[in-house]
């Protein structure tokens, strides 16, 4: 569509499989030097992969890329450095104990033989820092500066690289809106310098006002790349959900009773407040939003892992205050955890031994664990979730990811709990088992449990929940009923298109 | 919390002056020069491994074998002497603290393993050698002559091993503060993950880091050995946590990223005068030991309830993780 | 440690690596078992002392001292603590204060005031490291430091004897022609076997030193865990230094230094990880065997007190790494 001599970048026919999962299919993504191109899509449609690609921190399956018109190979991060690609990480990066001027020169500061050039490079930094407008002393320690002065600090080392192609993951989730209107000042100046800006996002608000062209992906494909003109926030959302909203997900119909846990106005100081719900015996209660939103956080917080600063708790009908997992489990409150990995198994432990974890104490008589109901507990759940292959002597981690979250969840329904809170109960597992555990969770507010389900994946929301509540910048919308839901509300409400 | 922070960083000349007036109330003629130089005299030895220290914490790692260094490279160089000669053989101590610095960052960057647990084991071999090469007799010197010398006092105040300790912080201040090296050490120990994508070549830096501080830690049993004109394989062994709590006091974390050699030359001197102070009420050594212990837990303790806190996003405490740095990192 | 590929792929990467475990796992067990034999069947040909009922009692003897620091220190090491560096402190309180007690108290009140403050000292550590989040070796380091000092202050920096006979009779006899000492450590193998591998306490022992947030996240009292382990180890060693004073009938107040270099030496030979969430007493134990049994034919051919420390301090290297290798297959 553009010229060679202009195209920045030009990856084509990208495909990337991890071993069961196809995360990027025949990517085809140009840029041209100069521009903002906006990247779209839900989360896990594949930018972060394909980003990784482009970093060289993920060699592609197949694919050819080229950069400033020659074909490239790049094997490690180090090598995209080299062609003048720059990534800008939605997280910190830096050294929060070296100076803002160290940082920003970070691995080449200025010297000769050992000797710090000091003056020169803070000379430079400081000149780099007031051409993106930014007001930072260089001789700052960088741990004493705010989030959002970090993340320009972040772009100042990128632009201080003097890169051709930068990429910019989620800029704007920790700025405020006067620093988000600088730092398009920001990147409006590279672009005037012939940069070409990848420009990652999920605030659709700010794609129309900065990106020249969009590029859209969805399921690890590319579904359209267009120019900014002529394309609205709704046509956006519209091609980033696109799919026919299908029956995977039999809802499964359950006696709706009385409220369990009703938490109101809560808040943990720092990345949610003013949070307030309530989920009923035998109801799903889904709990969405984009990544970060808050919505872990507040599970979390409820279950004792982190504290509440403000709000109540109440499980049927009584007033909790939860400081740590066992108050929670006591006060019959369940969580399982989004990182399955890092806070769901304990790997070198056998599925019986993981499954009795959290009830050991009542399973015990004088200190000793009674085996034979150590032993039934896991037989029970292991057939009842079908856990395949079905043996609880075996170690968790030889499971499949799908088995692995049925055995975290079995953990807790031994503690029969009132409510469970699941955190994205589905991710990372296939097909099968994600019916499989749908079903399960479809059993239990069968049996008058409530449960809360946190999901980033929309048709999933749409599929089980009796209701959503959708969180933006660690606030809560009001419930949205079943008659109310629909993709494009929800997005909207997420990305701020919709008050909530 | 806000008191508890002033005091973490103002603790050094807190700790300083606090020492030193309570000193001088408690001990008639504390304040005079001939004890600062046998103060310093004395803090020499614990300053001198306390700068290989500084280094390597504020990378992010420990060395607990710098006591059995310290013996070891002291009895090489009073064994060799009548084989080589003084100088030849004080050199080759030192050289046996470098190689024995190398052993323990070549199996720490090697391996890949906490370098507490490391250099535990390294200190017991290193502790076992000394032991084994003298017979766990002590070995004496040539020339008693030398050690006079050393012992002489220079311009009322310094002896040539305080005057090295000074002139070695000072350079060592001159390297953390303006070198590239320098501050690469820093970022290493800060955010590993951040220096390694920016290029830094941080297993090198961590690698070498063991090398400086087993040499320094060699330096100063050489020194030691050269003063008194005896190699003892037990030398050194009260050392550890005194050199530890000097460190510490000086306000170099032992989780990585901070720290200054300005402070440890406080910590140190800290260290020093209390023992002096100590000696001077003829306090005994196991209640020294106790003194240097619990501002060891009682500071470690303070830098945690400091740190938890506005610690900044990104940054990774290396050794209270129980995480070796070379492992560190996001994917 | 484990990347956000993972997430990816969502298949598990650690097939690999559980499936060569287990043949590492069946390796290391008869690895140890045929260590052991080795060393035994060298000490019999090398030495004619070696296979005597009198130094097999010996080494059982000694074996037994350290044997119930080690069963604490498993603790530690599988909790995710690493190591506890006051053993020579609690093992001095122990000794120190079991017989220097006596004459006040009478011997059976003293042992068990010396223990319980042993195990004072380790409640100290295991707040400090617990709940403070101290690193462990710094925390009992500056704890075993600070606590040998207050002991030898104590006692004004001597020796200590004992006044009781009785006592020193009891702990140096035999029952049943075996020694009392043996048979006490048996004991307190077989208790701390049962709790770590039958007991809801060994459970959440495991599962802390596996992964402490799943841990945490599935109502573990995680940090109670990791000062128990501490206060476990405190006890026991207390216990051993209270034994050795009896036998000894005189206790110094560096009487326990290296105790804690021995023990941490059997628990790593014997396969106990140190990262934590894998190992058992009997493994421990085995450790200790190979470990006890190579000092004494050391001993026998005349091999000097240095090198045998020389020796264990490759054996705690070689033993570290290996498990670090074992961990960066299972990791990367």
């Amino acid at each position: 569509m553009t010229a060679v001599a202009d195209c920045a970048l030009d990856m084509r026919g990208i495909s990337k499989t991890f071993p069961g999962v196809k995360a990027l299919s025949n990517v085809n993504f140009a840029v041209r030097f100069g521009t903002v191109h906006a990247v779209v899509g839900e989360n896990g449609a594949g930018k972060s992969t394909l980003m990784k690609v482009l970093n060289g921190s993920y060699a592609p399956t197949s694919g050819t890329i080229r950069v400033g018109g020659n074909e490239v190979r790049m094997r490690k991060p180090a090598d995209a450095q080299a062609l003048g690609i720059r990534m800008v990480h939605q997280e910190i990066n830096l050294v929060p104990d070296l100076t803002v001027a160290e940082n920003v020169y970070l691995g080449r500061m200025p010297g000769k033989w050992t000797w710090l050039r000091k003056g020169e490079m803070i000379r430079k930094a400081a000149a780099v820092l007031k051409e993106l407008g930014a007001a930072i002393n260089p001789r700052e320690r960088l741990g004493n500066l705010s989030i959002s002065q970090q993340q320009l600090v972040e772009i100042a080392k990128a632009y201080a690289a003097q890169p051709r192609i930068i990429v910019l993951d989620e800029p704007t989730s920790s700025l405020s809106e006067h620093e988000t209107a600088a730092l398009f000042r920001i990147l409006r100046k590279m672009r005037g310098e012939g940069i070409a800006i990848i420009y990652i996002s999920h605030r659709l608000k700010e794609v129309l006002e900065i990106a020249d062209e969009v590029t859209v992906l969805r399921d690890g494909s590319m579904i359209e790349t267009r120019p900014i003109e002529g394309i609205t926030a709704a046509e956006m959302i519209r091609l980033m959900v696109g799919r026919e909203v299908s029956n995977v997900f039999p809802k499964s119909q359950a006696e709706i009773g009385a409220s369990v846990l009703r938490v109101e106005r809560i808040g943990d100081g720092a990345s949610f407040r003013d949070v307030s719900f309530d989920v009923r015996a035998g109801e799903i209660l889904g709990l969405t939003g984009l990544v970060g939103a808050g919505r872990t956080e507040v599970a979390r917080a409820i279950f004792g892992l982190s504290r509440l600063v403000e709000g109540s708790v109440v499980v049927n009908g009584r007033k909790v205050v939860i400081n740590s997992p066992s108050e929670a489990v006591r006060a019959g409150i369940a969580y399982v955890p989004e990182d399955r990995k890092g806070d769901g198994i304990v790997p070198a432990m056998s599925v019986r031994e993981n499954i009795s974890l959290p009830i050991l104490r009542r399973l015990a008589r004088f200190g000793r664990i009674r085996r034979s109901a150590d032993r039934s507990l896991s037989a029970t759940y292991v057939k009842q979730f079908s856990i395949s292959p079905p043996d609880g002597e075996r170690r968790i981690n030889l499971l499949s990811g799908g088995n692995q979250q049925k055995a975290v969840i079995a953990k807790w329904l031994a503690a029969k709990p009132a409510v469970l809170i699941l955190d994205e109960p589905t991710r990372g597992v296939d097909v099968g088992a994600k019916a499989e555990i749908h079903h399960i969770i479809g059993q239990l507010v069968a049996d008058g449990m409530a449960v809360v389900m946190i999901s980033s994946e929309l048709p999933e929301i749409l599929g089980v929940c009796d209701r959503v509540v959708v969180m933006r910048d660690g606030r809560a919308s009001t419930p949205l009923t079943r008659a109310e839901l629909s993709e494009e509300r929800i997005m909207a409400l997420a990305t701020g298109e919709e008050a909530a | 919390m806000r008191f508890l922070v002033l005091a973490s960083q103002y603790r050094v000349l807190i700790m300083l002056g606090l020492t030193l007036v309570i000193s001088a109330l408690v001990v008639p003629g504390y304040l005079s020069a001939s004890t600062f130089s046998l103060g310093l005299d004395r803090a020499a030895t614990i300053g001198l491994i306390a700068i290989g220290l500084t280094v390597l914490l504020i990378a992010g790692q420990i060395d607990l074998s710098g006591g059995a260094v310290f013996a070891l490279a002291g009895i090489v160089s009073v064994i060799l002497q009548r084989e080589i000669g003084i100088l030849p053989a004080a050199i080759v101590g030192i050289l046996v603290g470098a190689v024995a610095g190398a052993v323990n960052g070549a199996l720490v960057v090697g391996l890949k393993v906490n370098s507490l647990v490391l250099t535990l084991a390294t200190m017991l071999i290193f502790r076992s050698l000394a032991h084994w090469i003298t017979n766990s007799q002590p070995v004496t010197g040539t020339d008693i002559m030398l050690s006079l010398a050393l012992a002489k006092t220079y311009l009322e105040m310094f002896t040539i091993r305080s005057a090295l300790f000074i002139v070695l912080i000072v350079l060592l201040h001159a390297w953390l503060t303006r070198t590239i090296p320098g501050r690469n050490v820093f970022a290493v120990g800060s955010n590993p993950a951040a220096a390694k994508e920016s290029g830094i070549a941080s297993d090198r830096i961590v690698f070498l880091g063991f090398v400086f501080a087993g040499t320094l830690a060699g330096l100063a049993g050489v020194l030691q050995s050269l003063v008194t004109n005896t190699g003892s394989p037990v030398f050194g062994s009260e050392l550890t946590v005194a050199v530890i709590a000097a460190v510490v006091v000086g306000g170099t974390r032992l989780e990585g990223g901070r720290g200054s050699a300005l402070g440890t030359l406080g910590g140190v001197l800290t260290i020093g005068s209390l023992t002096i102070a100590m000696e001077f009420q003829s306090i005994p050594a196991y209640v020294q030991q106790v003194v240097s212990g619990l501002i060891l837990i009682l500071l470690v303790v303070l830098d945690r309830a400091v740190t938890t806190k506005g610690r900044a996003p990104g940054t990774r405490p290396a050794l209270v993780r129980d995480k070796p740095i070379t492992q560190g990192g996001k994917i | 440690m484990t990347g956000t590929t993972m997430e990816i792929s969502g298949v598990n990467r650690t097939d690999r690596f559980t499936r060569g475990s287990r043949l590492v796992d069946a390796l290391s067990k008869a690895g140890l078992a045929l260590a052991i034999l080795a060393v035994v069947l060298y000490g019999s040909f090398a030495s004619p002392a070696f296979f005597t009922t009198g130094n097999l009692l010996n080494v059982l003897t000694s074996m037994s001292i350290v044997g119930i620091v080690v069963v604490g220190m498993t603790f530690v090491l599988v909790a995710g603590g690493l190591a506890d560096l006051s053993v020579p402190a609690t093992i001095a309180c122990g000794a120190i204060l079991s017989l220097g007690l006596q004459p006040m108290i009478g011997p059976v009140p003293a042992f068990v005031l010396a223990v319980a403050l042993a195990g004072l000292i380790g409640l100290l550590n295991g707040m400090l490291v617990g709940y403070a989040g101290i690193n462990p070796i710094i925390a009992t380091l500056g704890v075993g430091t600070i606590g040998l000092g207050i002991v030898q202050a104590a006692v004004g920096g001597v020796i200590v004897y004992g006044s009781n006979t009785a006592s020193a009779e009891f702990a140096k006899g035999r029952l049943l022609g075996i020694p009392v000492v043996v048979l006490i450590f048996l004991v307190i193998a077989l208790i701390g076997h049962f709790v770590l591998s039958r007991s809801f306490w060994g459970r959440w022992t495991l599962a802390t030193g596996g992964n402490y947030s799943a841990a945490e996240a599935s109502a573990v009292p995680v940090k109670a865990v990791k000062a128990g382990a501490f206060v476990i180890t405190a006890l026991a060693s207390g216990m051993s230094g209270g034994l050795l004073g009896l036998t000894l009938q005189s206790a110094r107040p560096l009487i326990g230094s290296g105790y804690e270099f021995s023990a941490i030496t059997a628990v790593v030979v014997g396969g106990v990880s140190i990262i934590g969430g894998f190992g058992s007493v009997p493994r421990a134990i085995a450790g200790l065997v190979f470990v006890q049994l190579l000092t004494n034919v050391m001993v026998l051919q005349g091999v000097r007190t240095p090198i045998q420390g020389f020796v264990l301090g490759i054996l705690i290297v070689g033993a570290v790494g290996m498990d670090a290798a074992l961990r960066k297959r299972g990791v990367a």
